[in-house]
């Protein structure tokens, strides 16, 4: 299965681009019509050989394990373009983004050799990581987050090996999921920033005109 | 979503984090396996008779660079070796080449069972390079090859991929992929012997070369056929400094590994685990030099372990054997020179020790060519006996 999968990530990712190219052009992406010329059109540059193999997994060759998260971020932008309901509101995708960051802070440096201890090695069988996922997820899910749904297809990935690897830890996140998720919480930081900027000069310009 | 859906949602969560059954109870630990080759307890090696050497080349004369052989035995005494070569190291027409030699017989021409586009093909994915084969067989007499590919970038962006052979290595599976890092799965090499477990697993000692650069061990039960390979690794050193582990079972609970060191003008250090490797004491230097290459080690009768290595802190020149004996102090006699040739290269020698009791050596000539040396730990006794 995990050889099928692996198609899916770049689809959508290629959906995406066209979608947006197109919103950029001022053509119209919304129904089913526009959407499955869209769909098709991006399944055929996926199949297209290339070098003796399909095009997408030129991109598997760099990445093999796109984690759930992302690729369920992916699939909300790519619904929400073609003109259905909005899955993750801004909110969601901060927790998203929080996540990513979390995640990637708690496994990368030490499974890259910072310190004895991986945590890598949490993911290979039933650990801590699963009973803290497990609650975080049923957390998120009396919240009635979307986030929690995607968790939950996390660990039903896993089961189902859908990707190539076998350790949980990458059905929760990639090094991709991680920088998207830094550059989208460095932009919402900075654009707050500025905001706050803005605000606080304006008050004091309304406090200087007063007088 | 309405309470009936969060319900669902949450009830599902359960089960699936629930499945397999029973999985809460079995948690801890590196695996309930032991290490089924250790230091042979009395010395029934020793003494089976006159002092035994003999040495020629595996590989044949050419334009070829040749480097990184291992050896295994396979139930007939046959012998089976790979290494792999290319008009230079990494250069796209690198092949892993594979050649047996059956008892009183000579070796067969060696064949390239792995190359960039068969591996390509099998993986499905883009291969850059391929390198750094091993080769060991199973409780079954199967061949199991792990070798080394490079999608982007050089040997730090190694991966780690399986082959089996049931027939004495005139078919392979599938090549197949190891995931073992979770930074795009990148920088896991092997070089030296497995150990064999208790429950026909093997302990693959690996590393890491990418930002760290680190030890680490390879847990595998190898599959083949329809049956996917089961694995996990676990941490040997970390940091930026060792590896090319090679270990040795000392008794079924404690191991000790050889540790090759990045840094110049370096020695050999050795690092020990008493809980079956799942915690090891942190690195220390023995007085063996390392020039920052690959060393190997067996174990011999009588507690000691046998060491191949390059004595030198800054030279290839030279291939030399070495004995470590008498736990913890780590007290080092050498034993032979095998090669001396300033300005030369003689590297990555790989053991094994052969159900007559007879020591295969194999090693990089030169670059050029992969040599094989035989002989038994009488010539080894009459060495250090002449010293």
């Amino acid at each position: 299965m995990s050889y099928e999968f692996s198609f899916v990530f770049p689809f959508l990712l290629v959906t995406l681009i066209m979608q947006s190219i197109l919103q950029k052009l001022g053509k119209s992406l919304h129904g089913w019509r526009a959407t499955s010329i869209i769909g098709i059109i991006s399944l055929l540059v996926c199949i297209a050989p290339v070098g003796g193999m399909p095009l997408a997994r030129w991109l598997i060759s760099l990445n093999a394990n796109f984690s759930i998260p992302l690729t369920a971020v992916l699939f909300a932008g790519v619904w929400e373009k073609a003109g259905g309901k909005v899955l993750f509101d801004r909110k969601t995708l901060s927790g998203f983004w929080l996540f990513g960051i979390v995640m990637g802070i708690l496994l990368y440096p030490m499974a890259l050799g910072l310190g004895v201890y991986d945590p890598y090695s949490l993911g290979w069988k039933f650990s801590l990581l699963f009973v803290v996922m497990m609650v975080l997820t049923i957390f998120l899910l009396l919240k009635r987050n979307p986030l929690g749904i995607v968790l939950m297809l996390c660990i039903l990935a896993y089961h189902l090996r859908v990707l190539e690897s076998v350790n949980f830890w990458d059905y929760l996140i990639d090094p991709f999921f991680v920088i998207i998720s830094c550059l989208r919480q460095s932009s919402r930081l900075r654009a707050a920033l500025l905001h706050q900027k803005i605000t606080y000069r304006q008050r004091n310009n309304n406090g200087g005109n007063s007088n | 979503m309405n309470k009936k859906a969060v319900f669902l949602l949450i009830l599902l969560t359960v089960l699936l984090y629930a499945w397999p059954p029973g999985q809460w109870f079995h948690t801890g630990g590196t695996t309930a396996a032991r290490f089924a080759e250790i230091l042979p307890s009395s010395s029934s090696i020793h003494g089976r008779g006159e002092p035994f050497k003999e040495e020629e080349f595996i590989s044949a004369p050419g334009n070829m660079q040749v480097h990184a052989a291992s050896i295994a035995e396979m139930k007939d005494n046959t012998l089976a070796a790979v290494w792999y070569g290319g008009q230079y190291e990494g250069s796209p027409d690198t092949q892993v080449y594979f050649t047996t030699r059956a008892m009183g017989k000579n070796w067969t021409p060696p064949a390239g069972i792995v190359n960039r586009a068969s591996a390509s093909k099998e993986l499905n994915r883009y291969i850059k390079k391929i390198g750094n084969p091993l080769v060991f067989t199973d409780r079954d007499d199967r061949l199991v090859l792990l070798f080394v590919t490079v999608s982007f970038g050089g040997w730090s962006g190694s991966s780690l991929n399986l082959k089996v052979s049931s027939d004495g290595g005139k078919t392979w599976t599938r090549s197949q992929r190891l995931t073992l890092s979770p930074f795009f799965n990148v920088s896991q090499l092997v070089r030296n012997n497995p150990l064999r477990l208790t429950d026909g697993g093997f302990v693959v000692p690996i590393y890491n070369e990418f930002i760290g650069i680190f030890s680490e061990l390879l847990w595998l039960r190898p599959g083949g056929g329809e049956q996917a390979p089961v694995y996990f690794k676990t941490r040997l050193t970390w940091g930026m400094q060792y590896l090319q582990p090679a270990i040795v079972g000392l008794t079924p609970d404690s191991a000790v590994a050889f540790l090759r060191s990045r840094r110049a003008n370096s020695r050999i250090a050795v690092s020990f685990s008493d809980d079956t490797g799942g915690t090891w004491t942190a690195p220390r230097y023995i007085d063996l030099p390392n020039p920052g290459s690959g060393l190997n080690s067996l174990p011999l009768s009588g507690g000691r372990v046998l060491l191949a290595f390059n004595d030198s802190s800054t030279r290839r020149d030279n291939l030399s054997l070495a004995i470590l004996k008498e736990y913890p102090t780590e007290h080092t006699e050498r034993a032979a020179i095998l090669e001396n040739t300033p300005g030369e290269e003689f590297s990555y020698p790989y053991m094994i020790r052969s159900s007559d009791g007879k020591i295969h050596l194999v090693y990089t000539w030169q670059r050029k060519r992969i040599k094989h040396v035989v002989f038994n730990e009488e010539w080894i006794e009459k060495n250090l006996n002449d010293e």
